[in-house]
């Protein structure tokens, strides 16, 4: 069964990119463009992991990624963002990893794999 | 091991209790235990709650101090028997007290803090009314406040267990009724535990019996009784480091699994702008010197603990001056990963030695970290710290390799 990553970026051509690259790597992809309803969401469609935009137009990422931390403590997060200014928020400690946009998306393949690894050796 | 109580209101049970450990806190404790009963009031008043002060027979009357400080929460006092010392110590009565009480929440604060609100009782205690067993603080600090927990307890916690906590040896503390159980009933106990050790095995057993931990933000600065780099106590240090070590004996099979960390749920955002830490000034010279005299009294033992491309990276970074000081990270972290493996195997009665000859090295540590991030923010600094303890992960393999069986 594919693992299912949550993409949320209020930038169409970002979801764009990020769908059609990570179903190349065999993950199924699903998107949302805002931060709107997005815990019911995350409820509804339960991914494996979220890859979500710091700063949109209309949610602050940093919020989103507290409400997701206080109900689902162990789904894995990972932070895209413009700017590494967000670190001077101590909320962006909660995020399993941040990277940095590019449309060459070789980083954030490679922390999506380690976040959705166990961690534990076999 | 014998416990005299002074429990003037006779409680006998309590959902929230409160325990300020303490030794010749006089002058101290009487703020800690205000602004606990505030907490208490304000955030909990319809609980039954109880402060509780553990103490090791101060000579300085804390405990009087203590009891006479006006309250509306009732108040307990416990005293470890007369020679026995140690924060450790103090806190295994409060576990054992807390179950005879029948709470539900425990929360531990330093009997010495200038800086905690009634706020700090509520972000200690709430999150484990919300499935958390354990709860740790997250503050502001200042870059050189905390050296030990920056190049020792946090990364090697991180780096063994998979569990970013931020102060694993924060000081204060919350956990469940059902972690005051699995205290009271661990097994290992030691000298190191007894004494400033205790705060890593709390969020070391935590880890290991995959307790639901938060981090909860407290928003101001930890502020108390401070201490510069140079002048961090041999015991504390002793203590902390071997109860850290200690810990990695009978967890083996569980952090041998893991290979790489998550994040840990934070709890407590939206208490406003945070405020900054008070400055902390680091005497480079003064840690120069204390790693200098460790070529003088420690060389042999390094030889013996150490292999040879360790050893040869400690001489290296001896031969540079003060203002070219330089201990790279990769070494700091064989270097603890060698010692470790070193403690697994001697004997108990000459782990200390192997401790104190950890120390001088761990100055040298210090000192190479304040010259890197002298011209770094905070937040510049913190992420510095995140970039060494993505090199402990790197080379976890290395301690895998070599721990013995």
């Amino acid at each position: 069964m594919p693992k299912k990553i949550l993409i949320v970026d209020d930038e169409e051509h970002i979801r764009f990119l990020y769908s059609e690259e990570l179903a190349e790597e065999g993950y199924q992809v699903i998107t949302a463009e805002s931060g709107f309803r997005l815990l019911e969401r995350i409820e509804e469609e339960k991914p494996d992991l979220v890859v979500l935009d710091i700063k949109m137009v209309d949610f602050n990422g940093l919020d989103i990624l507290q409400d997701i931390r206080n109900k689902y403590y162990d789904l894995p997060v990972i932070l895209c963002t413009a700017y590494d200014t967000f670190k001077e928020d101590m909320k962006s400690i909660a995020a399993d990893h941040y990277v940095i946009k590019s449309f060459d998306l070789t980083e954030l393949k490679s922390r999506i794999a380690q976040a959705l690894d166990s961690g534990l050796t076999e | 091991m014998q416990v005299r109580e002074i429990n003037p209101e006779g409680v006998t049970e309590a959902d929230v209790v409160i325990g300020i450990p303490s030794y010749n806190e006089a002058a101290n404790i009487a703020f800690p235990t205000l602004k606990a009963n505030e907490g208490l009031i304000r955030y909990f008043g319809k609980r039954r709650s109880v402060i509780i002060n553990c103490d090791n027979n101060s000579d300085d009357d804390t405990p009087n101090v203590f009891l006479a400080t006006a309250t509306d929460v009732p108040k307990i006092c416990l005293l470890t028997e007369p020679g026995v010392r140690g924060k450790g110590n103090n806190l295994r009565n409060l576990f054992r007290k807390a179950l005879e009480l029948g709470a539900r929440s425990v929360a531990v604060v330093d009997a010495d803090l200038k800086s905690i609100t009634p706020q700090w009782i509520k972000h200690l205690a709430e999150p484990l009314d919300n499935d958390f067993g354990f709860v740790t603080p997250l503050y502001v600090r200042h870059k050189y406040d905390g050296t030990i927990t920056n190049s020792i307890a946090y990364p090697l916690t991180r780096c063994l267990y998979g569990r970013r906590v931020r102060q694993p040896i924060g000081g204060d503390f919350g956990f469940s009724g059902n972690m005051a159980e699995i205290f009271n009933l661990a097994n290992h106990w030691s000298p190191y535990v007894g004494n400033f050790g205790i705060d890593i095995w709390m969020t070391t057993l935590a880890m290991n019996h995959s307790i639901p931990i938060c981090q909860s933000f407290m928003g101001r600065p930890r502020i108390h009784k401070p201490k510069a780099a140079e002048h961090t106590s041999g015991a504390l240090f002793r203590e902390v480091v071997g109860a850290v070590f200690e810990m990695m004996i009978p967890y083996a099979p569980f952090w041998k699994r893991i290979r790489h960390s998550r994040p840990t749920s934070i709890y407590g955002f939206g208490l406003g702008e945070s405020e900054m830490p008070p400055p902390v000034n680091v005497n480079q010279a003064a840690l120069y010197d204390r790693m200098a005299e460790g070529f003088k009294t420690c060389l042999d033992l390094w030889r013996e603990i150490f292999s040879d491309d360790v050893y040869g990276q400690i001489l290296d970074a001896r031969s540079a001056s003060l203002d070219r000081f330089d201990f790279p990270i990769r070494t700091w972290v064989r270097v603890l990963f060698e010692t470790a493996v070193a403690f697994k195997k001697s004997p108990a009665q000459d782990r200390d030695r192997l401790l104190e000859a950890l120390a001088p090295l761990y100055y040298g540590k210090t000192l190479s970290f304040v010259r890197k991030t002298e011209r770094m923010t905070i937040q510049q600094t913190e992420e510095f710290i995140e970039n060494e303890c993505v090199v402990f992960e790197e080379n976890k393999p290395y301690l895998v390799e070599r721990w013995p069986l």
